[in-house]
């Protein structure tokens, strides 16, 4: 049945934004909500939006407009979009920022147009907020405790000169720089010993290839903290491949395709952080402040759960 | 690359002893970094060491046999990546129908992994050679169509129940060869004959040297075009294939970039941008140069920076190299 979308593949526009208009049809008095997210090719922004659109349905309350982009790193399509709420005068903006500075200046006119601004997923440059001027609260995860967290579990199974390797994210992502201080963290606490940190860029088939480099450079490597699941994933291939079945892994994200290797063992732990709740946290939040509450101000923590085989029952 | 003074005038140089003096240069470079690596670190040479070199270059030179093809007439193809990402998700949803053995499962999963390459491919080039379009833009849409579609098929999720047996493949070697790779040895030898041994094959060179006078001898030059297409869409649904038994994921986010690393595979191949100059051998070389590459620096223990710098410098010195390889065997 999926097969019959495939048909009208043709008639796709190749648009470079990847609009998600919902709620259209409510009455004109209800507030509006913006929510611009990243890639909705990525599994995490997907359930965010359908986590928003849910939650928009349910309370009833609010129109939701939500933007999406085609990739991790399309700058200029969010401030576009920023820029057309801007114009269509809607009353709260909550965004997944693409880069943490240079959203900054858009979201700048956004408040000042008297727009309630909420960033959520990755926290905007505190420096660079401060340079701007510009005071925006953040709702979101903290990826660094959740890095701490997964590669704690990893040490409890290792032991104290453990030998670790971690698999980092794209280089200078925030949030793959916030896990990996997440990991170091532990590893200083745990009395681990890392052998080697390399980047796969978030994706599977270059976390393979790079693993089993690194495991060919290293035998004695005893663990692996992946900064996320889908590289964790590669990493279980490449263990299978060498018939390893003593090295630990540790992953962050709980994408589906990892439950079933951590009810098999093959993968230790990961880390939630409801990505599919946080949109609609932060339009929350919002809406009371449009209703008279308090403006938000400095960083409001979503949750955090570690998911390991016994969590998962 | 060796010029000797027993060798005939350059105008009697038959391509074929063209490109074996191309591909001598390449071998010697592929060597001589089996060589620096063999002596500088400890793992390098082993057969566990090569069975993984073999499997990491697998689906990069499945995918730069095909857009050798489409090199080779003057083209270029953008949207093997992303092609490959919406070839996987089909393939991964038929295997995944209810009711199907494994077998009917697997064989069914990779006809339509392959039909979706082909059309992919031959929708390409007959948009590029109907409309007489640069076959740079065709396929950079080409690039957001698959996408999209991939998306759309599963929906942005990602696909992971395969059989058993599925995955097995994947992973099994023989010999410490890595069946995966036997196929891909295969398709670089029958592109080699097609291109190298049948009229099919000297005609799609022809069009890259002197497409008028192809035109002018009678050939249609359109279908010929349009079939280098479709045959580099051929390659990428056995490369999407390939992918999924080695990773037991289809989804439709993978792929993204691997066009470049393909194309760079056939440049450091030898095979010229401009069409008419090149072969599937180059292509293997070139994608063994730059596999070797990334699991030597690897081992060497090299900063992920330092190497992608170095691989970076690879590719633009093998054109460097490749423009005296040209004036010395022309």
């Amino acid at each position: 049945m999926r097969l019959s979308k495939l048909l009208t593949v043709s008639a796709l526009a190749v648009s470079l934004a990847v609009p998600a208009m919902t709620g259209a049809a409510f009455a004109q008095d209800k507030p509006v909500v913006g929510l611009v997210m990243k890639s909705l090719a990525n599994e995490f922004f997907k359930n965010m939006l359908e986590g928003a659109e849910a939650h928009a349905a349910e309370k009833g309350t609010y129109e939701l407009r939500a933007v999406g982009m085609q990739s991790e790193t399309d700058i200029e399509t969010q401030i576009n979009a920023v820029e057309n709420f801007i114009t269509q005068q809607v009353d709260v903006i909550v965004i997944a920022p693409a880069d943490s500075r240079a959203l900054i200046a858009p979201l700048k006119r956004a408040a000042d147009a008297g727009i309630e601004v909420v960033n959520i997923d990755v926290e905007l440059d505190p420096q660079a907020k401060t340079d701007a001027g510009v005071e925006l609260a953040f709702v979101g995860p903290d990826n660094r405790e959740g890095a701490r967290m997964s590669g704690d579990t990893l040490a409890a199974e290792l032991g104290q000169g453990g030998k670790v390797v971690i698999l980092e994210g794209n280089p200078g992502a925030d949030n793959a720089i916030q896990r990996k201080l997440g990991f170091d963290d532990s590893i200083a606490a745990n009395g681990l010993e890392l052998v080697d940190s390399r980047t796969a860029h978030w994706e599977t088939e270059e976390a393979n290839s790079v693993f089993t480099n690194m495991l060919t450079a290293n035998p004695d490597i005893q663990g692996v903290m992946a900064a996320n699941d889908s590289m964790a994933l590669g990493v279980v291939k490449a263990l299978e491949a060498a018939n390893r079945t003593d090295i630990k892994v540790v992953g962050f994200d709980n994408i589906s395709a990892i439950r079933p290797m951590i009810q098999e063992g093959k993968v230790l732990a990961t880390v939630d952080q409801f990505g599919s709740q946080m949109a609609a946290q932060a339009i929350d939040k919002a809406l009371e402040v449009l209703a008279g509450a308090p403006p938000l101000e400095g960083w409001i923590k979503t949750d955090l759960a570690l998911i390991t085989a016994d969590t998962q029952n | 690359m060796i010029e000797t003074p027993t060798t005939p005038p350059p105008a009697s140089r038959s391509p074929m002893v063209k490109n074996i003096i191309r591909e001598s240069g390449i071998a010697i470079a592929l060597l001589l970094l089996v060589l620096v690596f063999s002596l500088t670190t400890e793992h390098f040479l082993t057969t566990a060491n090569v069975t993984n070199i073999l499997t990491q270059v697998t689906i990069n030179l499945i995918l730069g046999v095909g857009i050798t093809f489409v090199i080779l007439i003057g083209g270029i193809d953008l949207s093997v990546g992303s092609v490959l990402a919406l070839c996987a998700v089909v393939g991964g949803t038929v295997m995944n129908l209810p009711g199907l053995g494994v077998i009917e499962a697997v064989t069914f999963a990779t006809l339509a992994s392959v039909a979706v390459g082909i059309a992919c491919g031959m929708l390409n080039g007959l948009i590029s050679a109907y409309w007489g379009l640069p076959s740079f833009i065709v396929t950079l849409g080409m690039l957001n169509i698959a996408r999209g579609a991939a998306l759309t098929v599963t929906d942005a999720r990602t696909i992971y129940s395969f059989p058993p047996a599925f995955n097995a493949f994947g992973s099994q070697t023989f010999f410490g060869v890595p069946l995966v790779f036997l196929v891909a040895l295969l398709l670089v030898l029958v592109s080699w004959f097609v291109l190298t041994r049948t009229v099919f094959g000297r005609i799609l060179y022809g069009i890259g040297n002197n497409e008028e006078a192809v035109r002018l001898a009678g050939h249609p030059v359109f279908w010929y075009k349009v079939a280098a297409f479709t045959i580099a869409g051929a390659a990428v649904g056995v490369g999407a294939m390939i992918y999924v038994a080695r990773l037991n994921i289809a989804s439709p986010i993978i792929g993204v970039g691997f066009e470049l690393n393909a194309i760079a595979a056939v440049i450091i191949g030898g095979t010229s941008l401009n069409g008419g100059r090149g072969s599937v051998l180059g292509t293997l070389l070139g994608a063994f140069i730059i596999g070797v590459l990334a699991n030597g620096l690897v081992l060497l223990g090299l900063s992920d920076f330092m190497r992608q710098m170095i691989t970076g410098g690879v590719i633009i010195l093998a054109v460097i190299v490749d423009k005296y390889r040209e004036r010395l065997s022309t």
